[in-house]
C-alpha cells in the first residue's frame, strides 16, 4: 500500500494532483482511492487530498490515510507540511513548497510566521525521526514557466524526481495528459521538465 | 463503456443517468452538489439523452416538481445535503403517503464532523421517521450499485428511497466502467392517470399508512434475502484467517432461510466455501456490525491487525462480520441470524445509534442474549469515524471478549509522540475566510462604518458571507439557517427596538428562503435593513446559477429575476444600490438605508471573485507604508501580510504590509482603506 497525502491551502490546486497520481496509479494496474477537501475549507483554509494506492495488488477500503502511515507528504506550504506530520510513516518523505502562506490570523497577530522557523521545525523533526525532507523553491520555477498556478506540477514533479513516490517522470507526464484540461497540459508537461532538468 | 476516475458524486450521477432517470433537481449544499452539475455536463455534451435537470429555487420545490414528474411515470432524481431534507420535508412526509411512479430516488448527503454543515443529523433517522427505505453506502462503488437499484425498489414498492451517503463517500474518488451515452426511460404511453389516491385527503392518508406499514415489512424481507440484501454483507472470518480472503471465499453473501411455514429458521446457509469446520473448530463468539464508511475503516483496521498479530506468530479469534447497507427498514431476520451464538458484537457507525439501537430492539423482539457494544460503551455519538479510533477500539474488543492476545501489540499507528511538539505554537490557525477580493468584504465594511457607533446586531445567513463573522470584520452576529437573518433579524427589533437590526443574505439564498421573511417585515412593519449581497452566483458550493442569473442547467438563457424588483413589489420603500468595492458609495447607501424607518435593503452587486478575470495586482510602497497595519484590522483580506522585518522612511522598527502578488485579485479595497496611499497599482509602481 501506498499512502499519499498532499496538504496545502484552500484553492493551492491539491485537488488536480490527486487526481494525476490516482490517474498514475491506475495505469500501473493498482486500485486507488482519494478523498478530497471540498466546501467551507477551500476558502482559504487548510485543505487535504488523500491517495491510497494498492501498489501490491491488494484491495484499498477506506479513502483516507491513517496516522503514521503516509509514505509521503506533499505540502503546498510548509505549515500544512508541520500540521500534517502525525500522518507520516517513520520512514516517510515530506516534499514541501519553501514559502509560507500567512493567513490573517498570522498578519493579525503579533507573533511572526516566517519560513525560516517552520522550515527548520520540519527538518529537525524529520532528523529525528528518520524520515526525509525535500524543500522545493518554487518561485524560480513558476517565474520560468509565468504561471503561479503551476505550484501543484512542479511540487508532484519534485516528489518523482526525489522517489518520493513510485512513479517515473514518464508516467507522471502520460497522468498530466490524460487528466489536465487540454489547454493547461504543455505548461504543466514544462513544469514537470522545468524540475526534471534541474 | 469507458473507465474513469470520478468522483462518488460524478459516478453516482452516471448511475442515475443508466438507470433512465428523465428529471434530475435539486438544491446545492456541500457534499451533494457534484451530481446534478454532473448531470448538467452530460447533458450539455450531448451524452445524456432526454433528461431534464435543474437547480431549482430550493429543496422543497425541487421535491414537488419531481412528485409531479414522478406521478407522470419518469424516473426522477432529487439531491441536497442533510438539512436541505428539512427545507423538502414537508414534501416528503406526505408524498411517501401518497405513493410514486416513475422511481423516485432522494440523494441525500450527511455530513459527519460536521465539515461543511450546520448539524449533524442522521438521514437514516429522518428516514424512519417519514418511513422511507434509506439505503446507505460503504464504498462510492456500492453507492453507484445502491443508486440503480434504489429506481427499482422505488417502482416496486411505490416508494420514494432514500440514498445516503456522507462526505467521506461523495467527495472520494475511484475508477468506474461509466456508459458513454444515456437515454432517459421512455414515459409510459398512458402518461398521468387520474385517480384518486394523488390526493391527500385524511381518510385517504389512514388508508396509506396501512400500505406503508406493509411495503415495509416486504422490503424489509428483501433486504434480508433477495435483491436489496446485496447491500447487507455477512462475512465469517475462521481464527487466523486473513479478513480479505474470508470476503474473496463467501463471496459476501449470507442467505437466511425460510422454513415450511413461511417463517425464518435459525439455520444459516452460506454461499461459497464454508468457513468452518464444526467438528474441529468453535464458531465465533464475537461479531462486529458496522454501517457507511465506517465499513470500510473496520476492513482496514482488521488489517492493521492482521499484520500485528502474524508478527507477533499469533492470530485474531474467530469472529463475525456484518455490513448494514439498508438500515431503515432494518434487517432483522438477517440480524436475528447472524446474532446465532455471539455473546458480544461491536457497533460501528457514524453520527446516530441506528444500527445499535436496531440490533437492541431485534434482541428483544426475539428474547435473544447478547452484549452490544455502541455508543453508550463510550464509541462515537458525533463526528467522524477513523481506522486509527475503530482499531484502537477493535483491539480492546477482542482482547475483552474473544480471549485475543494483545498483550504483544506492538504500536498502533497515531499512538506515537508528535514530530513537532506544540504546533499550536508554531503555526497560526488557519480557517477558512472570505476569498482575496471577495466583493462581501468591501460590504461589511462600508455596513459596520454607516452604522458607526450605533449599536446594531447583525444577522448572518448561509453561505460565503458566514466568514463575515471572523476577524477582524467582527460583522456577523447570528447564523441559523437558510434564510434566517431577514426574519431573526424582526425578531431582535421586536424586542431591542433601540438598536438597529441588519440582516445579510446572499443573492440565491435571497430567492431560496428570503422572500417570505421580506414580506412578513413589510407586512408587520419591522424596522430592519436587509443587504443583500449580490455575487451573481451561488458561491460556497462551486458557483451554481440561479433564478437571479437567468442561467439554467438546461443552457438556456432567460431574463434574470431582478432582486431590486422583488423588493418593490413586496412593499419595500427604500432600497439602495451599491457597489461594494467603491467604499465610499457603499458607505453612503448604507448610510441612507440604516437610516430609513421601516423595512428597508441596500443591494451590493459585485460579482464573485472566483467567476471573473482578476484585476492588476496591488503592491504596498515600501517609502509610503507607515506600518499602521489599518490595511489588515480593517478588512483582513489574506492576500495582505505583514512583515515585521521590513522597513521604510516612515514605518522605522514597525514592520510593513505586504502583498503576496499569488492571492491578490486588485479588487482595491485596501487602496481605499490606507490613510497614507501606500497600496497601488503595479503601473504606480516604482
Amino acid at each position: 500500500m501506498i499512502n499519499i497525502l498532499l496538504v496545502g491551502v484552500g484553492g493551492q490546486g491539491t485537488v488536480l494532483a490527486a487526481k494525476v497520481l490516482a490517474q498514475a496509479a491506475q495505469s500501473k494496474g493498482w486500485q486507488v482511492r482519494t478523498a478530497e477537501t471540498i466546501g467551507m475549507a477551500q476558502r482559504g483554509g487548510s485543505v487535504v487530498s488523500h491517495v491510497r494506492m494498492g501498489s501490491e495488488g491488494e484491495p484499498v477500503h477506506a479513502p483516507l490515510v491513517a496516522p503514521e502511515t503516509a509514505d509521503a507528504i506533499i505540502a503546498f506550504e510548509p505549515g500544512e507540511a508541520v500540521r500534517s506530520l502525525p500522518y507520516l510513516k517513520k520512514t516517510g518523505a515530506v516534499v514541501t513548497a519553501k514559502a509560507v502562506v500567512q493567513p490573517v490570523t498570522a498578519a493579525l497577530s503579533t507573533k511572526p510566521y516566517r519560513t525560516e522557523d517552520v522550515i527548520e521545525a520540519l527538518g529537525a523533526a524529520l532528523a529525528e525521526s528518520g524520515g526525509k525532507l525535500e524543500v522545493v523553491d518554487a518561485a524560480p520555477f513558476l517565474e520560468e514557466l509565468g504561471n503561479r498556478r503551476a505550484l501543484n506540477t512542479v511540487l508532484l514533479a519534485s516528489a518523482v524526481a526525489r522517489g518520493a513516490v513510485p512513479l517515473t517522470v514518464d508516467e507522471l507526464k502520460e497522468a498530466i495528459r490524460a487528466c489536465v484540461k487540454p489547454r493547461f497540459i504543455e505548461m504543466n508537461l514544462a513544469a514537470v521538465d522545468a524540475v526534471a532538468d534541474r | 463503456m469507458t473507465k474513469k476516475l470520478l468522483m462518488a458524486n460524478e459516478a453516482f450521477a452516471h448511475a442515475a443517468l443508466e438507470a433512465g432517470v428523465r428529471v434530475v433537481a435539486g438544491y446545492p449544499g456541500t457534499p451533494s452538489s457534484e451530481l446534478i452539475e454532473t448531470v448538467a455536463r452530460l447533458h450539455a455534451e450531448g451524452r445524456a439523452h432526454g433528461v431534464h435537470v435543474e437547480w431549482s429555487t430550493n429543496e422543497k420545490a425541487a421535491l414537488e416538481l419531481l412528485a409531479g414528474a414522478s406521478y407522470a411515470g419518469a424516473r426522477c432524481l432529487f439531491t441536497c445535503k442533510q438539512v436541505g431534507l428539512n427545507v423538502a420535508s414537508d414534501a416528503l412526509m406526505s408524498l411517501n403517503y401518497v405513493g410514486v411512479k416513475g422511481g423516485l430516488v432522494l440523494y441525500v448527503a450527511d455530513d459527519p464532523g460536521p465539515i461543511s454543515s450546520q448539524t449533524e443529523q442522521d438521514t437514516r433517522r429522518f428516514g424512519d421517521f417519514a418511513k422511507v427505505p434509506v439505503l446507505d453506502p460503504s464504498t462510492p462503488e456500492e453507492g453507484f450499485a445502491m443508486i440503480k437499484e434504489a429506481f427499482e425498489l422505488s417502482e416496486r414498492h411505490g416508494t420514494p428511497v432514500i440514498v445516503r451517503p456522507t462526505t467521506r463517500i461523495c467527495h472520494a474518488s475511484t475508477f468506474f466502467d461509466v456508459q458513454d451515452e444515456t437515454h432517459a426511460r421512455p414515459l409510459p404511453e398512458e402518461g398521468f392517470q387520474k385517480n384518486p389516491k394523488w390526493i391527500i385527503f385524511p381518510r385517504r392518508a389512514y388508508e396509506a399508512h396501512d400500505e406503508i406499514f406493509n411495503r415495509l415489512r416486504m422490503i424489509q424481507d428483501e433486504a434480508c434475502k433477495d435483491g436489496l440484501s446485496q447491500f447487507n454483507t455477512v462475512i465469517e472470518v475462521a481464527p487466523g484467517m486473513r479478513f480479505d480472503e474470508a470476503a474473496r471465499l463467501t463471496g459476501s453473501q449470507f442467505l437466511a432461510r425460510k422454513d415450511a411455514e413461511g417463517e425464518y429458521s435459525d439455520v444459516l446457509e452460506w454461499e461459497g466455501t464454508p468457513r468452518f469446520d464444526f467438528e474441529t473448530q468453535d464458531g465465533p463468539h464475537v461479531g462486529i456490525v458496522a454501517g457507511g464508511v465506517s465499513a470500510a475503516y473496520v476492513r482496514e483496521a482488521l488489517r492493521h491487525l492482521e499484520r500485528n498479530q502474524a508478527e507477533e506468530g499469533l492470530q485474531l479469534p474467530a469472529y463475525r462480520f456484518l455490513q448494514i447497507g439498508t438500515p431503515f427498514p432494518f434487517p432483522k431476520e438477517l440480524v436475528r441470524a447472524f446474532l446465532d451464538g455471539l455473546d458480544c458484537v461491536v457497533v460501528y457507525e457514524e453520527l446516530d445509534n441506528v444500527l445499535e439501537d436496531g440490533l437492541l430492539r431485534t434482541m428483544g423482539e426475539h428474547g435473544i442474549r447478547c452484549q452490544i457494544m455502541g455508543s453508550s460503551c463510550g464509541l462515537r455519538y458525533r463526528g467522524e469515524n477513523s481506522t486509527k479510533e475503530i482499531l484502537g477500539s477493535l483491539k480492546s474488543f477482542m482482547a475483552a471478549f474473544a480471549d485475543a492476545d494483545m498483550a504483544h501489540y506492538a504500536h498502533c499507528p497515531g499512538d506515537g509522540s508528535p514530530l513537532v511538539e506544540n504546533v499550536d505554537a508554531l503555526l497560526p490557525v488557519r480557517p477558512p475566510v472570505l476569498c482575496a477580493g471577495c466583493p462581501h468584504r468591501g460590504s461589511f465594511y462600508a455596513v459596520k462604518r454607516a452604522l458607526g457607533k450605533r449599536e446594531a446586531v447583525p444577522c448572518g445567513d448561509i453561505g460565503c458571507y458566514t466568514l463575515g463573522n471572523a476577524a477582524p470584520l467582527n460583522a456577523v452576529d447570528t447564523c441559523l439557517c437558510m434564510g434566517a437573518g431577514i426574519t431573526m433579524a424582526q425578531g431582535f427589533s421586536v424586542v431591542e427596538s433601540d438598536k438597529k437590526q441588519v440582516a445579510f443574505v446572499g443573492d440565491s439564498t435571497f430567492f431560496a428562503s428570503g422572500l417570505t421573511g421580506i414580506a412578513n417585515a413589510v407586512y408587520n412593519g419591522h424596522d430592519i435593513t436587509v443587504c443583500v449581497l449580490d455575487n451573481a452566483t451561488t458561491a460556497m458550493t462551486g458557483a451554481q446559477p440561479h433564478p437571479g442569473t437567468g442561467v439554467t442547467l438546461m443552457g438556456e438563457r432567460r431574463k434574470p429575476i431582478d432582486i431590486e424588483g422583488v423588493l418593490r413589489a413586496l412593499g419595500v420603500e427604500c432600497i439602495v444600490g451599491a457597489d461594494p468595492l467603491d467604499l465610499q458609495g457603499s458607505i453612503d447607501a448604507a448610510a441612507e438605508a440604516i437610516g430609513f424607518e421601516g423595512p428597508s435593503a441596500i443591494i451590493f452587486r459585485s460579482p464573485c471573485v472566483q467567476l471573473k478575470k482578476p484585476d492588476p495586482v496591488l503592491h504596498v510602497k515600501q517609502e509610503l507604508c507607515t506600518g499602521c497595519k489599518k490595511c489588515i484590522t480593517e478588512i483582513g483580506c489574506p492576500a495582505i501580510g505583514f512583515s515585521a522585518e521590513a522597513q521604510g522612511a516612515r514605518s522605522k522598527d514597525r514592520g510593513q504590509a505586504f502583498i503576496d502578488p499569488g492571492q491578490c485579485n486588485g479588487c482595491g479595497l485596501c487602496v481605499q482603506v490606507c490613510p497614507f496611499a501606500a497600496i497601488q497599482k503595479e503601473a504606480d509602481h516604482d
